[in-house]
Order: structure tokens, then C-alpha cells, then sequence
């Protein structure tokens, strides 16, 4: 499509000749290391697609286990605690460090989960009864709290990933060029289409209208006459009509 | 002797609280429950105990909500009681409410140090902990004066004097303000039903002397396992120990030094009963994996589940006895426990849990 328009003005020269020979080498270099840094990261975005669906299966299960021993919390403890856990935590034992991890030159963030040993803000909740049951309960919901960190990091990586997967894609010169290409034709073709269409619609309106036209002005002269015998013929008709019923009156 | 004019003040109260007893959930009622789908199939089942308290609950409650409406039963049914109460079993019945006081006063000394809007601190209060100077609680902005001017009105101002002055209130971890006045309460309600005039050589001494030993001693044995682990020395712990019951004072002594489970099985082992609790669940010293039990909980129960039993077999050995304000004691504790139970049934119901739904406690 591009061939004739798109055509570099180029000095016909030895010299650009070497230049844009080089200028194809690298753009071709260039070319194989997008595509390979693309389908690395498509690699790495299929991982985690998968890894989400598991973490998000366990982080089910999980949650269910947590919310049954907070039950069985309330059952040792004969009522709720909720209050009394939240005003005495002070310090967050359970904390979230983010790191970067480097895939092919994009950097993506990863949450990393661990327990801040030593802080046991409520460690004495339940002292009376229900303590053990409560330090259990803890442990399942950090281990709630953990997978939960884990989906978090993976949700960012895919959503980073995505965009920068497409970036890159973009960035893949030819197949972008081909692409708007395809779609430029297309644009023109749909276009092109709509435009004979619509003109074939139109000439046939105009066309018809004036026949229309013409026809009416053709009659328009002789319009009494022609409204005279219209009129004529119509009684005629009547009256032969009349005529064959007289005519079968008499049969009978 | 004690039969003879108990009922002319106390025969009233007596009756009432058989006739609750028999409303109590029986085990063919809990095998009902076990069997239902749905919350809404729970709060038919509980229709006849518990009608009119659950009639208000939107279709499908919460086990939370459901678990107030049944504490609210509770609470009516109390007050009428300690409302026909007079004399010397007017005094038992306050006694009881003491325990649910602390709690209450825990919650506000929590809120009022974390300066939160003590109002809303009062709606989560324990209706049975309810007294008339706990809303004043809330005039107090800081520690001190909720100490000096406050406390001191409550009917709990014995259990806070010479043990907690106003520094401890703001310094020590609530949880052992809570169980310094908890114990206090209970050496207080032991020594009331041991000299009482009333009380002293009845069945009431009998019964309440058995059930608070077991209680003094539960809690010295649950302080000192859930303080493993924690910051609380052993001074601190040891303090917080009930001075009576069948543990004390060989018992309490080795409890106090106990640093491990094994320490403490082997305290409580001068103990019938405590030593077949801790055989039962593995924790003695080769109890458990020696005996075939795989080194897991027998049949799922844990210690908190045992002593929960024997708090049921003590209360219900209660109703075998008459002329006492016992009775009101025993019963408020089955009712608490039938709480639990059908808020473990319908939680195990809601989470759809079924494995586990069999690990309450049914009495009758």
C-alpha cells in the first residue's frame, strides 16, 4: 500500500548505501530483541496468571479456616472479644515489605509478607479462658493475611505486565506499521463501500424523483382530459356491470 | 434446719428457676438442631424455648444476632429474679452479677485509655453487668479520675483497694487489671457463701464452696498455660491466682513455677479430676502418646472443652439440692452454656461446617 508513497528520498550514493544497510541491520537487531523481551514477558504473564488462580482457590479455603476458628473463638470465650483485640493492638506484627524483581528489563513490585517477631500486643487476651484458642486463631488469620498479600502482589504484576507487554508490542515497528496498515485499508475499503452504496442510493432516489417529475409534468397539461376519461370509462364500467346483471335477470 | 423457713423468702425464686431449668434445650433437642440447613430452621427449633425474643430477627439473622436475642432472654429472665429476690439471696444473686461487672469495667478502662467516646463503649456493655453508677464512668476523661471518683462509688471499689492503685490502672495490661479483680471477686463471693450467716452450714455452702474451688482453680490453670509464651513473669502471675480451692496452696505453688504443660500436669496432678482432664487430652507427661490416642486430642475436645463439662455436671448436680439460691447460679451457667452451644451449632451451620457440629456440651 505504502510502496511508492512511503519511499525513502535517498541520494543514490555508495555511501547511503552502507548507511542503510547499517540502518536495516539495526533495525532488525532491534526487532528480534523486542520480540524476544515480549515473549519473555508474555511467559511471565501467563505464570501469573495461573499462580492467581491457585492463590485465589487457596485464599477460599483459606478464609473459610479462619472464620470457622474465629467461631470457635467465640464459643471458648462466650461472647465477643472484637473490642478488646482492637484497642489493644498497638504495633503491627505482621508487616509487608515490597521488593522489584527484574524481568527483562521491566521492574515489578512484589510484596513480601513477614512477622514482626516479638510484638504481641493482645498476648494476654483471654488470660482468664479462650487464650489458646485466640493465639490459634491468630496464626490461621495471619495465614489468611498472608495469602492475601501474595494475590496482591500478583494482581500488581499482572496489571504492570499487561501495559507493558502492549508498550512493548507497540514498540515492534513493522507489525504496528502492518497493523495500521490493515486497518487504514480496511478503513478505506468500509468507507469506500459505504460511499457507492450511498451514491447508488442517492442516484436512484434522484433518478426516480425525476421521472417522477417528468411524468408529472408530461401529464399535467393534459390533466382535465384525462380525469374526463377516467371518469368516463368509470361509468362505463357501472353501467356494463348493470348491463350483465340485467342480463342474468333475464336468464333466470 | 435451713429447710424450714427458706421458702417463706426464697421459695418463690426457687420455683421460678426449676421451672426454667425444664425450658433448657435437652439432647434431643440439640439433635434436632445439628440437623438443620439453614439459620431460619435453627430459629424454628429454638421457637418453643425461645419464642418471642427471636420472633423480631430478619429471616436468615447473623449468629451474632442471634446469640444477643438468646442473651437477652437470659437477661429478662434474670431480672425478674434478682427483682423477686429479698434478703440474703438478693446479695447472692448481686454477687453473681460482680463477675460481669469486671468485664464491663475493663471495657470502659480500655475505651477511656484509648480515649474513645465512652457512649458507645456503654452499648457494648453486658446488660447483667449493669449498674447504676456505670454510665458515670463516662464523665471520667482520664485514669485518675475514673480511680478516684468513680471506681470508688462501684460495688467493685473492695476488689480495686489494695491491690490496684490508679498507676497500675494506666500502666499494667488490662488483661491483668481484669483477672487481679477477678480473682478478688472470687475469694470475696467464697468467703460471702462460707461465713454468711444464711449460707454457712446450708446446702448452699455445699454446692457454691465446690463450684467456686472449681472455678478458682480453672482459672489458675488456664492463666498459667496462656501465659506461656507472654510477657508476664511469674511474680505477676502468681498473683493473679485465686487464694482457695482444690489446688491451693501445694497446687498453686508448683503452678506458679510451672514452665511448660508438663509443669503443669504435673501440679495439678494431686487433682483427681484435673489429672484425668490433662491425661484426656495428651498434654501430661507421656499421657497422650504412650496411650494410643496418636498424640491428638481425644475425640476433639480440648482442656477449655473438659473443664466447660465439668462446670455443666457441677451445675446440674446443683438442681439436685433444694433451699438454696444455688439454683440460680447453676442455671444462669447452663444457660450460658446452651448459648454457646446452639451459636457453635449455627456458626457451624452458617460456614457450613458440619465435620465439627457435634463439639458443644448438651447437659439434659
Amino acid at each position: 500500500m505504502s510502496g511508492a508513497v512511503g519511499r525513502e528520498a535517498v541520494f543514490p550514493t555508495r555511501q547511503s548505501l552502507g548507511l542503510m544497510k547499517n540502518k536495516l541491520k539495526g533495525a532488525e537487531i532491534g526487532h528480534s530483541l523486542l520480540k524476544r523481551k515480549s515473549e519473555a514477558l508474555t511467559k511471565r504473564f501467563r505464570d501469573i496468571t495461573r499462580r492467581i488462580d491457585e492463590a485465589k482457590q487457596k485464599m477460599g479455603r483459606v478464609m473459610q479456616i479462619a472464620a470457622f476458628s474465629l467461631a470457635e473463638v467465640s464459643y471458648a470465650v462466650g461472647g465477643d472479644i472484637g473490642y478488646q483485640i482492637q484497642e489493644s493492638a498497638k504495633q503491627a506484627r505482621f508487616r509487608v515489605r515490597t521488593k522489584q524483581e527484574n524481568i527483562s528489563g521491566v521492574l515489578l513490585p512484589t510484596f513480601e509478607s513477614y512477622t514482626q517477631e516479638g510484638v504481641n500486643d493482645f498476648g494476654l487476651t483471654g488470660l482468664g479462658k479462650g487464650g489458646q484458642q485466640i493465639q490459634r486463631c491468630r496464626e490461621t488469620y495471619a495465614r489468611a493475611v498472608e495469602t492475601l498479600v501474595e494475590l496482591a502482589s500478583l494482581q500488581t504484576a499482572f496489571l504492570i505486565l499487561d501495559e507493558v507487554i502492549k508498550v512493548v508490542n507497540r514498540r515492534d515497528i513493522n507489525s504496528e506499521l502492518d497493523e495500521l496498515d490493515r486497518e487504514e485499508f480496511y478503513r478505506l475499503k468500509k468507507v469506500s463501500g459505504k460511499k457507492k452504496r450511498d451514491v447508488a442510493a442517492a442516484d436512484a432516489e434522484i433518478l426516480a424523483a425525476r421521472q417522477k417529475a417528468e411524468q408529472e409534468q408530461a401529464e399535467n397539461p393534459k390533466e382535465p382530459a384525462a380525469t374526463a376519461t377516467a371518469i368516463f370509462a368509470k361509468e362505463e364500467e357501472t353501467t356494463d356491470v348493470l348491463g350483465e346483471q340485467e342480463d342474468n335477470d333475464v336468464i333466470f | 434446719m435451713e429447710g424450714l423457713f427458706f421458702n417463706v423468702n426464697g421459695g418463690y425464686v426457687e420455683g421460678i428457676v426449676r421451672g426454667y431449668r425444664n425450658s433448657l434445650l435437652s439432647g434431643q433437642n440439640y439433635s434436632n438442631l445439628t440437623q438443620c440447613e439453614t439459620i431460619d430452621d435453627v430459629k424454628l427449633q429454638l421457637a418453643p424455648s425461645y419464642g418471642d425474643f427471636l420472633a423480631s430477627l430478619s429471616p436468615n439473622p447473623s449468629t451474632s444476632d442471634l446469640a444477643s436475642r438468646m442473651t437477652d432472654k437470659l437477661v429478662a429472665e434474670f431480672k425478674y429474679l434478682i427483682a423477686q429476690a429479698t434478703g440474703s439471696s438478693a446479695k447472692f444473686l448481686e454477687y453473681m452479677t460482680y463477675g460481669y461487672m469486671i468485664d464491663n469495667i475493663a471495657l470502659l478502662i480500655t475505651g477511656t485509655l484509648h480515649e474513645r467516646d465512652t457512649r458507645e463503649l456503654l452499648e457494648r456493655c453486658h446488660p447483667l453487668g449493669w449498674f447504676e453508677t456505670l454510665p458515670v464512668l463516662c464523665v471520667a476523661t482520664n485514669i485518675e479520675e475514673l480511680y478516684n471518683s468513680v471506681l470508688i462509688e462501684t460495688p467493685l471499689a473492695a476488689y480495686f483497694k489494695g491491690s490496684l492503685s490508679h498507676q497500675d490502672l494506666d500502666e499494667l495490661n488490662i488483661e491483668i487489671v481484669r483477672n487481679t479483680l477477678y480473682k478478688n471477686y472470687l475469694e470475696d463471693f467464697y468467703n460471702f457463701i462460707n461465713t454468711h450467716p444464711d449460707f454457712s452450714g446450708t446446702p448452699t455452702q455445699d454446692v457454691m464452696a465446690e463450684i467456686l474451688q472449681f472455678e478458682a482453680d480453672r482459672r489458675s490453670i488456664n492463666i498459667t498455660l496462656n501465659s506461656f509464651g507472654t510477657e508476664l513473669s511469674k511474680l505477676e502471675r502468681r498473683k493473679l491466682y485465686p487464694e482457695f480451692g482444690n489446688l491451693y496452696p501445694e497446687g498453686s505453688l508448683m503452678l506458679s513455677r510451672a514452665d511448660d504443660v508438663e509443669g503443669v500436669a504435673l501440679a495439678v496432678s494431686a487433682v483427681a479430676d484435673y489429672k484425668a482432664f490433662f491425661d484426656a487430652v495428651g498434654l501430661s507427661q507421656g499421657g497422650g502418646g504412650l496411650g494410643g490416642m496418636g498424640g491428638g486430642p481425644a475425640d476433639g475436645k480440648s482442656l477449655e472443652d473438659l473443664f466447660y463439662q465439668k462446670e455443666m455436671d457441677l451445675s446440674k448436680l446443683v438442681f439436685t439440692r433444694q433451699f438454696t439460691p444455688a439454683v440460680v447460679y447453676a442455671w444462669m451457667k447452663l444457660k450460658e452454656q446452651e448459648i454457646r452451644n446452639v451459636t457453635w451449632i449455627s456458626e457451624c451451620i452458617a460456614q457450613n461446617q458440619k465435620e465439627r457440629i457435634g463439639n458443644f456440651i448438651s447437659v439434659f
